[in-house]
């Protein structure tokens, strides 16, 4: 039996000071027990808990005690570190959050190393289902688990494939989209860098399901190190027998080939994905007919997303029902968010469906960043929509996201504070589906550019009322006529934030007024003469010359010239200059 | 490398991850490499080795922290694994002195200890 360690942790991470006081004292007691050989005190940065005053976690135990206070310390070291007992009243119940299934292996295994993903039972579902499963088999499997397309619209992963599989072709394809382009969004990229085989073997088991001879995967050529490890990745599959002619000695064959995107957002939309790796422009075309029927050459084609392949081994191997034990009734097993914006812990989670936002945001990311309160949460980039406060404690599932005018999409999760502007963020988006519209669909290039202007307009101070149901009519068409699911949702961020928040668009209109000061145009800065100490700062920064006056009578800003770039807010050492 | 066949793959499995002795594993993805995962490897390849110490320094993915990047996983006999995070050439220096040699925890760059695999 080793030594007793005891972590302290401060789940407020405020001061260090405090921490160090909290430890000496802690550490004093235990020398006054003459304990100092038998245990070993750790300061921790983070033991996973949050707003509960100091913690203390006693190991081998793992007891955990939240809110102790100095006084408590000698009961502690009563009961649990002299004896293994436990104190009811401070004790703290972990409950696991996360459940890893797509990020099994990342940050577990060397990904540049087959025989360590081969360890951790990797390539077990292949042997599995090439040792005596039928495709209609694994399709079976898949619909028992409920797994639906974690790209963004949800669809069934089984009914693609049993489509695909059904469709007459000499010739068939799989396609990996690794191709993740909202903003804010990382899940892929991780994941092809972390486990860059668990994506291989799904896309070879999609292959073997569908009855492709043939798979790709479509990696957008900003992920250099993503590439680099699935290229590795694919060799190793080829060298040990896993891809190529003759799988494992059996009769199956199967090759992947990598195809780089250069950078288009709207390549993630699958028909234009097909045509990229065609080698022609990267635009969408009309479906039907899809790609199950005809997709890349024109033959039957599956398009999976990477977190999708990445869940497929894992359904195979501890079987659909498993898999489907976790979730909602709708929406089974885990999605992976990259969660980012103004929260302490922005990284990567895994949670099951039905968790709520609140607890993503709150339990699993520490809470806020700043000490301003909670606005919204924007979920599903820019093809989602914001979920404004009062809606946290909503389960998170395909249904009840499209529910609150938002989507899953794939996984972004960006939370906004106070001090986040609503048509700045609505700008932001549009703005970057604007840019990325590919251009071959009227509602879409000029729906989006007529709703920017009219978003910049308010923005601006010069937005009417009837603004607002101007933008209401573009997203409606814009919804209706668009080619691509990329113009179908440009509007939605625009459309959910003007639905919760109305209030703010018309401050911005009427009112000529931007709360979170956000909105350039709509501010105005002044002197506060009281606390000015006449330094001239501001005016030698100034880069118009706007501020005016002498040291005797003061100095004030002319409204006129002001470009309300914020320079002399930021140059000013007395905090004098007022910003409204 | 030779054809792997239906067998092998199950033979591999059962062998399970070959952990013998003690390992650091730092966190070399996108968001870890941004953040200096990169010279904190370096270091502590350089430093083991003019240390003369019985590790192996691996690589692997994030593991989702990507706040308190980089990430290095310690396991080291006789200790529980801990995370370190936001480790910088010093703090990887303590760890290989304090972690590895002396079989005491640093202080202040615990992330999370993990009481079983």
């Amino acid at each position: 039996m080793g030594k007793k360690i005891i972590l302290l942790a401060d789940t407020e991470r405020s001061e260090q000071e405090k921490l160090r006081d909290f430890y000496t004292s802690f550490a004093n007691l235990i020398k006054d027990n003459g304990l100092e050989d038998s245990v070993s005190l750790v300061r921790a940065a983070d033991i996973g808990i949050y707003a509960k005053g100091f913690a203390v976690k006693i190991f081998p135990q793992g007891t955990i005690y939240t809110g102790v206070k100095d006084g408590d310390i000698a009961r502690i070291i009563e009961a649990s570190v002299k004896a293994d007992g436990v104190l009811n009243d401070l004790l703290f119940k972990e409950e696991p959050k996360q459940i890893r299934i797509v990020l099994r292996n990342c940050g577990v295994i060397d990904p540049e190393s087959i025989d360590e993903y081969i360890a951790c039972r990797g390539y077990g579902a292949l042997k599995k289902i090439l040792s005596g499963m039928t495709p209609a088999d694994v399709i079976e499997e898949m619909k028992k688990s409920g797994l639906r397309g974690r790209g963004g619209a949800g669809y069934p992963t089984w009914m693609k494939w049993k489509f695909t599989r059904e469709s007459q072709g000499d010739k068939k394809y799989v396609i990996c989209n690794a191709d993740e382009g909202d903003p804010g969004a990382y899940m892929d990229r991780s994941v092809l860098e972390g486990d860059p085989h668990s994506v291989i073997e799904g896309l070879i088991i999609a292959g073997y399901t569908i009855g492709a001879g043939m798979g790709y995967m479509y990696i957008r050529a900003e992920y250099p190190l993503a590439v680099e490890r699935v290229k590795k990745a694919i060799e190793q599959a080829y060298d040990c027998g896993l891809l190529g002619k003759n799988i494992l000695g059996t009769d199956f064959s199967f090759d992947i080939d990598i195809r780089l995107g250069a950078g288009a957002f709207v390549c993630g939309e699958e028909t234009a994905l097909i045509a990229s790796i065609e080698g022609r422009r990267g635009t969408p075309r009309p479906r039907p007919p899809y790609p199950s029927v005809s997709g890349l050459w024109g033959k039957p084609t599956a398009i999976n997303n990477v977190e999708t392949l990445a869940n497929v081994p894992y359904i195979i191997l501890e079987g659909g029902d498993k898999f489907a034990s976790i979730g909602t009734e709708k929406s089974k097993g885990t999605k992976v968010f990259a969660l980012t914006g103004k929260v302490k812990n922005s990284g990567l989670v895994e949670v099951p469906m039905g968790i709520t936002l609140r607890e993503i945001v709150f339990d699993i990311g520490g809470g806020m960043l700043t000490d301003k309160p909670i606005k919204a949460v924007q979920t599903g980039g820019p093809s989602g929509g914001v979920i404004p406060v009062d809606y946290l404690d909503t389960p998170v599932d395909y249904e009840n996201l499209q529910k609150l005018g938002s989507i899953m999409g794939s996984g972004g999760m960006i939370v906004m504070d106070e001090s986040d502007c609503i048509v700045d963020i609505a700008k932001f988006y549009l703005g970057f589906c604007v840019d990325e519209s590919c251009g071959k669909c009227a509602p879409c290039r000029i729906g989006g550019y007529q709703m920017l202007n009219v978003l910049n307009g308010i923005a601006a101070g010069s937005g009417t009322l009837e603004d607002l149901d101007k933008l209401r009519r573009l997203a409606q068409a814009m919804q209706r006529a668009s080619l691509c699911a990329l113009g179908q949702t440009a509007a939605n961020p625009v459309m959910s934030s003007l639905k919760y928040f109305e209030n703010e668009y018309r401050e911005h209109i009427v009112n000529r007024k931007c709360r979170s000061h956000k909105c350039r145009s709509l501010m105005t800065y002044s002197i506060i003469q009281d606390k000015c100490k006449r330094c001239r700062v501001c005016v030698i920064n100034c880069p118009v010359n706007a501020i005016e006056g002498d040291r005797e009578k003061g100095f004030f800003i002319d409204a006129s010239k002001c470009i309300k770039c914020g320079k002399c807010f930021e140059v000013c050492k007395f905090q004098s200059i007022a910003k409204e | 490398m030779a054809k792997l066949t239906l067998k092998d793959i199950d033979g591999k499995i059962a062998a399970g991850l070959e952990e013998s002795g003690d390992w650091i594993k730092v966190g070399m993805s996108t968001c870890g490499m941004a953040a200096g995962a990169g010279e904190v490897f370096t270091t502590l390849q350089q430093e083991a080795k003019k240390r003369n110490l019985a590790v192996q320094i691996k690589k692997c993915g994030c593991q989702g922290m990507c706040y308190a990047e980089p990430l290095v996983e310690v396991h080291c006999g006789g200790l529980p694994d801990v995370v370190y995070g936001r480790v910088d050439k010093d703090v990887a220096i303590k760890i290989l002195e304090k972690h590895i040699s002396a079989k005491t925890l640093v202080n202040d760059n615990i992330y999370e200890v993990r009481t079983k695999r």
